[in-house]
């Protein structure tokens, strides 16, 4: 390649052929290849340069296809009769490697025939490009395909790292990463495949940065064709190895490996194996897998305020919020980058779940709502509703009246304000409606969780739960219990539980304990059916914070007993409770009316 | 038709396969003559499950109709003929329903808030769930992350052997199917995402204009249709920012992955560029969630689409002045 980029004004003219010692000028032979007299250039050449037929054919080729003039190179290439000139390169290759161990000088007629090899498959190397430039493309495919077949053919057991002809490695690595590229231009997904996986699993001894750009190349494919090119041939298993099963594992692999070769500075960085990778892990969740990559990387290579980013985005997308929380921190520093608006925004999400910490999430908070301006202004309704979040906490856990009013009210008005810049965004009016709740302003929380509702169709069910505990906060509990029966109408049975929880305090407080009892033990069903159906494995959506707690179901059912002074019922539930929870205060209460 | 005398001859394979595809054929072929009593023209062709397929006129007509107002209902002709070209089982014609999903989709999650009879979407929608379903046999899908220190196919590894407790980095990335006979809400997005599951699965035989019909609704879904803080203007509820769970992310941005670097987008400018806008906008909208795994997804889309402009071919040869031998 740095050759071509030293003159570059005038590469498409040739100068000058050479072969043999000499050199002759062109410019005689193309003005016969222009009058279409191929065979006179051909003698010409061949008498100028004392070559044979073959060779100057495949110079006129290739000084045709410099030319840019593709269909005199392709007349010129199909003068040669390209089969005939691989079987006789076979035996005196294919011999020689297999059978002497020491490199001795007897090895020069092999290499004069690889010289000739060389050419032949540079010719045919040249007659793809051709066609393939010509949209061709089946056409290019199968003569790229050639080229490889001969090699095979020639090199039975690969190609040896030593020994080999610069130019003729330099034709193989090139049709060895053409192939997949013409079989994906022309449209032919499982053959781009093969080609693929041949490129990766045979020895074609390609540089590192070829064999690099051939696995992105793969990667980039699986993960985005849209072809699903089902497990590799058994043959190229090895026993004990890894092998993928479907096309993001196999990316994944891949890409991953192209990691370990920058790590191992056998390739130069390339952002994009990064972006791709971060793509894929993101798909499948596998944020933390992510996080470990990015901290492999060495500094240096991405500005570290952009590093902790990254890391903290990973770690959050799998609710390790602790580790991302300390990363944003130190990217928030008076010394690196404090008003880097994404952090902020981030870092005051995190705080706005912990009460704890929810004074210095507010402060974030601010930070973020005035420095979201110009392009960024769009923000700002974010940062008012992070602020709004995060004094509705502080108000937990703060201990004067003062304060506690304070707080409330600056929670409102944060959060009334972020609807003006958001107004079609219904988490807002969730939010609200939980902070009126918190507040016992209940008309209006009734208010934002009907619009909630209504906003997101009832396909959450945070919803519908927040209209009934309102409702039933308002003592209106037979209407409370409405709202679960019709969110037990949009939900399916794994969904449940919460609501049927909710559903037999509902009935509680009804004092109708025996249609308590009936909703705890559907409720129980439920619980137990799930615990035997997931396996190990669970998808994060199913490992979501409100599960129903077995032991709480089975003490709400002992105290229910014990209401109605069924006695041994009692014991029976106790007994189970004691089994997830030796030691609880609740069970001992329960057990003390006993 | 021709059917039953075929089915008599001597069953050869190829008599066999030309029975299916004439079987095939006279779907297709009822298939346009009931479409005929739904728009108003269907282009005589040789090829009827193409050009239901790709044919820009039937496109257009049946995207309109879609679009209407009064579209999606219980008794709604077109939602009939989709669903029951889908029912035909005959693959290239369930391509051709599948063509339509972005839109349909579209339609439907836009206008769901509108307490509008959405049945007929419904019906088409739950069907193309109910064949994921099928096809799955319920089952979940599921990613082994591989740890890079055994070796594997691609890979040698000094470390293999020692340590025989493998890292197992299994993740679900579609979790078990159940049957559902109808769309219950919070099972909504759910069963669009699984019908975009399988729209993915099929994207490679899908026109190119479909997967531009996709990028467009992404963005509505992500940012609503009124930029201009006009919310008065959404056309029918067609543009309308809707809640963006992960089971309706997750098959957006693989769709949207081969949009902007699948195989069609080297040819076609107008699809890179619907996907580009889809994919900033959805970082836009993950930027307002605060939602990390969207931003990271759609951030490395939006890096790659800037990286994939520049690109060398390391296939061609080197030119140089002088052509030796």
């Amino acid at each position: 390649m740095s050759e071509s980029g030293e003159n570059e004004g005038d590469v498409e003219f040739v100068r000058e052929v050479c072969a043999n010692g000499v050199c002759m000028k062109t410019s005689e032979v193309e003005a016969k290849l222009d009058k279409g007299n191929i065979e006179e250039a051909e003698s010409s050449l061949r008498e100028g340069l004392s070559l044979n037929y073959e060779e100057a054919r495949a110079l006129l080729g290739r000084l045709e296809y410099q030319r840019g003039n593709l269909e005199g190179a392709l007349r010129v290439f199909d003068g040669i009769d390209l089969q005939v000139a691989i079987q006789r390169l076979q035996p005196s290759l294919s011999e020689k490697p297999s059978s002497k161990k020491g490199r001795t000088k007897s090895d020069v007629p092999a290499s004069a025939s690889q010289h000739a090899a060389s050419l032949v498959l540079e010719a045919i190397y040249l007659k793809a490009k051709s066609l393939q430039k010509l949209g061709r493309l089946t056409e290019a495919a199968n003569e790229c395909k050639s080229v490889l077949d001969a090699v095979e053919s020639i090199f039975h057991q690969g190609i040896p790292d030593v020994q080999v002809d610069n130019r003729l490695q330099e034709t193989v690595s090139q049709a060895v990463e053409l192939l997949p590229e013409l079989w994906k231009q022309a449209g032919c997904n499982q053959e781009a495949i093969s080609a693929y996986r041949r490129a990766l699993l045979s020895q074609w001894n390609v540089d590192n940065e070829c064999c690099a750009r051939i696995q992105k190349g793969f990667a980039v494919f699986l993960l985005h064709s849209g072809v699903e090119a089902g497990p590799p041939s058994l043959a190229s298993q090895v026993e004990g190895s890894y092998v993928p099963k479907n096309n993001l594992e196999e990316s994944i692999l891949l890409l991953m490996i192209l990691m370990r070769k920058y790590h191992l500075g056998k390739i130069k960085w390339d952002p994009s194996i990064m972006e791709h990778l971060s793509f894929a892990l993101t798909l499948c969740s596998q944020t933390s897998i992510l996080a470990k990559q990015f901290e492999e990387i060495m500094p240096g290579v991405f500005p570290r305020v952009d590093r902790w980013y990254s890391l903290a985005l990973c770690y959050s997308g799998v609710g390790q919020n602790k580790a991302a929380l300390n990363l944003l921190r130190k990217s928030l520093h008076k010394h690196e980058q404090p008003d880097d608006l994404r952090a902020l925004l981030l870092a005051a999400k995190i705080c706005s779940e912990d009460s704890h910490i929810a004074a210095e999430g507010a402060e974030y908070a601010q930070r973020a709502i005035s420095n979201a301006q110009g392009k960024d202004e769009h923000l700002k309704g974010v940062g008012l509703r992070m602020l709004g979040l995060c004094l509705g906490k502080q108000f937990k856990v703060s201990k004067s009246d003062s304060e506690r009013s304070r707080l409330q009210s600056e929670a409102l008005k944060s959060l009334n304000c972020a609807i003006s810049f958001e107004h079609n965004n219904p988490d807002l009016l969730f939010d609200l409606g939980v902070q009126y709740a918190e507040q016992r302003n209940l008309s209006a929380a009734l208010r934002c969780a009907k619009q909630f509702i209504d906003s997101t169709g009832g396909s959450l069910l945070k919803g519908w739960r927040l209209l009934a505990l309102v409702l039933s906060a308002q003592q209106r509990f037979s209407e409370a219990e409405l709202v679960t029966d019709a969110a037990l109408d949009e939900t399916t049975k794994w969904e449940q539980g919460p609501l049927l929880r909710l559903k037999a305090k509902l009935k509680i407080s009804q004092s109708k304990p025996m249609d308590a009892i009936d909703t705890y033990r559907s409720l129980l069903a439920i619980i137990q059916a799930q615990r035997k159906s997931f396996g190990p494995h669970r998808s994060v959506s199913e490992v979501e914070d409100d599960k129903v707690n077995e032991f709480e179901v089975w003490h709400g059912l002992a105290n229910l007993y014990s209401r109605l002074s069924h006695w041994k019922d009692v014991e029976i539930c106790l007994e189970k409770a004691r089994e997830l929870k030796q030691y609880s205060a609740e069970m001992l209460h329960t057990e003390g009316k006993n | 038709m021709s059917i039953s005398e075929s089915a008599h001859s001597s069953p050869t394979a190829i008599e066999n396969t030309r029975s299916t595809s004439i079987r095939s054929t006279f779907k297709a072929q009822s298939a346009i003559e009931s479409l005929s009593s739904i728009i108003t023209t269907v282009p005589d062709s040789p090829n009827p499950s193409s050009s239901l397929l790709n044919d820009p006129e039937i496109a257009s007509q049946i995207s309109s109709l879609l679009r209407q107002a009064d579209a999606g209902a219980g008794n709604d002709n077109l939602c009939r003929w989709l669903y029951d070209t889908f029912q035909s089982t005959d693959p290239q014609l369930q391509l051709v329903v599948l063509r339509f999903l972005p839109i349909l989709a579209g339609v439907y999650l836009s206008r769901v808030t509108l307490r509008k009879p959405l049945a007929g979407f419904e019906a088409v929608l739950l069907a193309l769930y109910a064949h994921e379903t099928t096809s799955r046999s319920g089952q979940s899908m599921t990613v082994n992350v591989p740890d890079i220190s055994h070796p594997s196919i691609y890979h040698e590894s000094n470390t293999a052997v020692k340590n025989n407790a493998t890292n197992l980095n299994l993740e679900v990335i579609s979790p078990s199917l159940e049957p559902h006979g109808t769309v219950r809400s919070t099972k909504r997005a759910r069963i669009v995402g699984v019908a975009l599951e399988l729209y993915y699965s099929k994207i490679s035989q899908l026109p190119v204009a479909s997967k531009i019909d996709f990028c467009e609704f992404c963005e509505a879904w992500a940012i609503g249709g009124d930029h201009q803080q006009d919310s008065s203007v959404n056309n029918n509820g067609e543009r309308m920012r809707i809640p963006l769970s992960w089971e309706l992310v997750q098959p957006i941005l693989r769709i949207l992955g081969h949009c902007l670097m699948g195989p069609d987008q080297k040819q076609n400018k107008q699809l890179f560029d619907a996907a580009y806008c889809a994919c900033k906008s959805l970082y836009g909208r993950s930027l307002h969630d605060i939602n990390p795994k969207a931003m990271l997804a759609t951030g490395s889309l939006l890096s790659l689409a800037e990286l994939s402009l520049d690109d060398i071919d390391y296939t061609e040869i080197r030119i140089t002045n002088a052509i030796s031998l």
